[in-house]
């Protein structure tokens, strides 16, 4: 969405802790419509980058502008606009409140943009209602913060590590509902650890590693630029068939162990070597194609091992030194 | 303010389901009244400056409901909002700090009122109501002590960082006040270092605000003085407190 207009734009933030410095001159731009993922290893910044763009945390540095406007100085125009809402890491209500009460309770907050009880049944809270939060679930809670969190109707949501502590199918199911959040045009900013989930959702995303942004772009151009070469691999009782192969155009490996072989090449060798392989009568019925994945690109980028990026790569500047 | 309204609306119905606040609201400040009330007779006495000792209680009783909700209520729910993040929940939503503690200060008051009408009731049937000398300035001492002590409350609620701790700072002030302050022994038996450290208590000057209109007994202008000393305390360090909050993160 490159031509989208910004909705966030951070520029020089800085944040430190006593004389612990937590983010170091974080810049990046989230556009309107899009989900922009931060991403980072526990302790890597995102929260406390997160919270002080919304103004919970007081910056020591830097520009933030959430639609032209300052979290800080402009907090009451950002709240009667109903532009941002906000999910938090860490959070929670009186432990005897229903459901109901706290959809009901920040709905009339946000001056009853929405009836609570669409919003209910929407997020398939319905059935707990009547259920005081202390005794909801980790996932119940999650789906209650996500509800509240949009239930002003904002232009740009911060969810931080929404799908954290959830089972494999409460997240799938989440992410669907992020899915409809977008649809209904939400900028979404999702803090999160889990690659899958960024790699699932995310339009563009930011790497945070020691409190410095790392990467800011596409998933898959992070990908392609350190995630590693794609792996093709297949049974071969015969090592001697594979000779000669790294001459083919992409292909920076092959090899054969206790009977597999792995061939690396580029993504776009995939092909070639597929061809190649068919040429030399070998049909492989067990052939797999694995990609680099966005969890390889992170753990690269984020190795004290710098891997040299592909031209194409967004890398910031100051993390290829 | 409408935030304010809207908060102290489900903070009332979630009130309503504290049990343990309940009981000491509205169950423990008539039932000490009762009992102390009928321990010293009904006739004009010294030890209470010829005032009669049933009068003396019922009326001074009246703080009881103030000091249990400002100092034992609100601290313990501020610090637990704050030590939940339930705070931040809030602030993340645009409603401040000061929001929430004013709806909490709005609770308490109504909750005082309520809680206040509770011992005259048991009153009534038991050392009947003592006659009303100067109602208008009863209802002033009334509202200052109570704005007062919640004030004070708040600051407590805003000032300790655990549920844990503001119920042992609230319990360490509310019994020594709730003893010093007119509700113990008559003020003729203590000490003189024990009377000059009840006359510097905001609650002995909001009991004092209350009673001695109620009973014609002298003028509640020093209470009120002293009540507006410990307003000035009380406010400063709420703001104070708040900015803390607000720039620790």
């Amino acid at each position: 969405m490159p031509t989208s207009p910004p909705a966030l734009t951070v520029a020089g933030l800085r944040k430190s802790y006593g004389d612990v410095n937590v983010l170091h001159d974080v810049a990046f731009t989230v556009r309107e419509g899009e989900i922009f993922g931060l991403l980072g290893s526990n302790g890597a910044g995102k929260t406390t980058a997160v919270e002080t763009i919304q103004g919970l945390r007081r910056r020591d540095a830097g520009t933030i502008s959430l639609f032209g406007l300052d979290p800080v100085t402009d907090a009451d125009e950002i709240r009667h606009r109903h532009l941002v809402g906000a999910q938090l890491q860490t959070s929670a209500l009186p432990d005897r409140l229903k459901v109901g009460e706290a959809l009901r309770l920040f709905a009339a907050l946000a001056g009853d943009l929405v009836d609570w009880r669409a919003l209910s049944d929407r997020w398939q809270l319905a059935p707990l209602e009547r259920r005081a939060f202390g005794a909801l679930s980790g996932g119940q809670r999650q789906r209650l913060f996500l509800a509240l969190a949009l239930v002003n109707q904002p232009r740009l949501v911060f969810l931080d590590e929404l799908t954290q502590g959830l089972d494999a199918a409460a997240r799938r199911q989440t992410w669907e509902l992020l899915d409809e959040v977008r649809a209904g045009g939400t900028t979404i900013v999702l803090v999160t650890h889990f690659m899958d989930e960024a790699e699932r959702l995310c339009d563009r995303i930011g790497v945070l590693h020691e409190g410095r942004l790392s990467y800011e772009g596409r998933p898959a151009d992070l990908v392609t630029a350190v995630g590693g070469p794609v792996h093709v691999r297949f049974r071969l009782d015969e090592p001697f068939r594979l000779d000669g192969l790294d001459r083919v155009r992409g292909v920076v490996g092959a090899d054969v162990l206790h009977g597999s072989a792995d061939v690396r090449c580029h993504a776009g060798a995939c092909v070639p070597v597929i061809a190649e392989l068919s040429r030399r009568g070998l049909a492989p019925d067990d052939l797999v194609l694995q990609r680099p994945t966005l969890e390889d690109a992170f753990v690269t980028l984020t190795n004290p091992i710098r891997p040299v990026p592909a031209p194409s790569g967004a890398l910031i500047e100051s993390e290829l030194s | 303010m409408n935030a304010v309204f809207t908060l102290a609306r489900t903070e009332t119905r979630l009130l309503s389901r504290e049990w343990a606040t309940m009981v000491f609201a509205f169950v423990f400040p008539p039932l000490t009244m009762l009992v102390i009330a009928g321990s010293f007779g009904d006739q004009p006495d010294d030890g209470f400056g010829n005032l009669i000792p049933t009068e003396f209680y019922v009326t001074g009783y009246l703080g009881v409901p103030i000091a249990a909700i400002a100092l034992i209520g609100i601290p313990v729910i501020l610090a637990s909002y704050r030590e939940r993040d339930v705070l931040r929940r809030f602030a993340a939503f645009g409603v401040p700090t000061r929001s929430v503690a004013g709806a909490q200060a709005m609770v308490g008051a109504g909750l005082v009122v309520v809680a206040a009408l509770t011992v005259l009731a048991a009153a009534i049937p038991t050392y009947g109501i003592p006659e009303l000398q100067r109602p208008f300035e009863v209802a002033v001492g009334f509202a200052a002590g109570t704005v007062t002590m919640l004030t004070v409350g708040v600051a407590i609620g805003l000032l300790v960082k655990s549920a844990r701790s503001a119920q042992a700072i609230g319990l360490m002030a509310f019994f020594p006040m709730f003893l010093l302050s007119g509700s113990g022994p008559p003020p003729d038996v203590m000490s003189d270092p024990m009377r000059r450290i009840a006359d510097l208590l905001p609650l002995t000057h909001a009991t004092s605000a209350i009673r001695d209109p109620w009973l014609g007994d002298g003028s509640i202008a020093p209470h009120l003085i002293g009540l507006g000393v410990w307003f000035v305390i009380g406010i400063t360090a709420c703001g104070a407190l708040i900015r803390r909050g607000d720039s620790a993160r």
